[in-house]
C-alpha cells in the first residue's frame, strides 16, 4: 500500500500535479511517499497539532538526506575494508559514528523481531518462543513486538553479524 | 487464538507478509540508498529494513524537536521555519542545515547521479 497512490493523505500534496518541478529527478525516485511521512509525523505530535504542507515536504527531503548521509558513511567503511556489500552492521556503525547511537538498540530489536516473524524458522532455530509471541498477536504493531522481543534475540543478531563479518574478512 | 483484525493490515502498512510491518516502502528506500554514491553497488537485504525503522525514528525526533519550536512561538501548526530552528539547535542534524536554510536546495541529486546496477543479497 505504501506507494500505491501518489499522495492521498496530508491535506493536499505537491505531488498531485504531473512530474515534480522540484528537480530533474522523478519524485518517486528521490523521496519516500509524503503520506507515509505525514502519518509518522502525526504520531509524534499531540492530537491538536497540525502540520503545514511545507513542513511535510521539508521532512520528506530531510529523510532522503538522512538515508544518503548514513549510506555514504557506511559505504566508505565498506570500501576501506574492501567489501562490496553494505550490510546492516555497517549502517548501525555509521549511525553510531554520526551521532545517532540512540537509534541502534531499537533497530537491533526491530530487526530481530522482523527476522523472527519473517524467516519462518529457516534462519535460526531455537527461538520458537519469540516467534510464538509474534503469531499470537498478529495485529500488534511492530513497536509493541519490539518491546516483547527478548534480549537474546538481539544477542543472536549480533552473533550472526559477527560470523558474517569474519566471513567477509576472510576474503581480504 | 486471536485473529488478526480486519484493519490490522491497513494499520501495519499492508497485508502481504514482507511489506506488512514496515511503515515505509523498502524498494523506495533502496533507490535512495543507491543514489547516495556511485560506490554503493550492493546492499544487503536487511539494510532497507533497518532504514525503514531508522527513518521512522528520525522523522519522529525531527518532528518532536520542531514541535517544541512551534510551541515556543505559541503556534499549533508545524511550519518549515520550526524545522529550520530545530535543525540549527540540534547537533546531530547539522548535515541538514544547508537543506533547510536554502529553500532552493531541491537538487539533492546532481553529485550522485551515477546509478549503477545494484544487486541485493538476501540473507535468509
Amino acid at each position: 500500500m505504501a506507494d500505491a497512490p501518489a499522495s492521498p493523505g496530508g491535506g493536499g500534496s505537491h505531488e498531485s500535479g504531473d512530474h515534480s518541478p522540484r528537480s530533474n529527478f522523478r519524485e518517486q525516485d528521490r523521496f519516500l511517499p509524503i503520506a507515509n511521512i505525514s502519518r509518522i509525523m502525526k504520531k509524534a505530535l499531540p492530537a491538536n497539532g497540525k502540520i503545514a504542507k511545507d513542513a511535510k515536504e521539508t521532512v520528506q527531503e530531510c529523510v532522503s538526506e538522512f538515508i544518503s548521509f548514513i549510506t555514504s558513511e557506511a559505504s566508505d567503511k565498506c570500501q576501506r575494508e574492501k567489501r562490496k556489500t553494505i550490510n546492516g552492521d555497517d549502517l548501525l556503525w555509521a549511525m553510531t559514528t554520526l551521532g545517532f547511537e540512540e537509534y541502534v538498540d531499537p533497530l537491533k530489536i526491530y530487526l530481530a523481531s522482523y527476522r523472527e516473524g519473517d524467516s519462518k524458522g529457516s534462519a535460526k532455530g531455537g527461538e520458537t518462543s519469540a516467534k510464538r509471541d509474534v503469531y499470537q498477536n498478529p495485529n500488534v504493531q511492530v513497536e509493541n513486538l519490539a518491546h516483547q522481543g527478548s534480549f537474546s534475540q538481539g544477542v543472536n543478531y549480533t552473533n550472526s553479524q559477527n560470523v558474517r563479518r569474519e566471513a567477509d574478512a576472510s576474503f581480504t | 487464538m486471536r485473529q488478526a483484525g480486519a484493519y490490522s493490515g491497513l494499520l501495519c502498512g499492508g497485508v502481504s507478509g514482507r511489506t506488512g510491518p514496515h511503515s515505509l516502502p523498502l524498494a523506495r528506500i533502496k533507490k535512495i540508498m543507491k543514489k547516495s554514491g556511485e560506490d554503493v553497488k550492493m546492499i544487503s537485504g536487511e539494510a532497507p529494513i533497518i532504514f525503514s525503522k531508522a527513518c521512522e525514528l528520525f522523522i519522529e525526533e525531527l518532528t518532536r524537536r520542531s514541535w517544541i519550536m512551534a510551541i515556543q512561538g505559541k503556534r499549533r501548526t508545524l511550519h518549515k521555519d520550526d524545522l529550520t530552528s530545530a535543525v540549527i539547535a540540534t547537533d546531530i542534524f547539522d548535515f541538514l542545515i544547508t537543506l533547510v536554510s536554502n529553500s532552493d536546495s531541491h537538487a539533492l541529486g546532481p553529485s550522485t547521479t551515477t546509478v549503477m546496477e545494484v544487486e541485493t543479497i538476501d540473507y535468509s
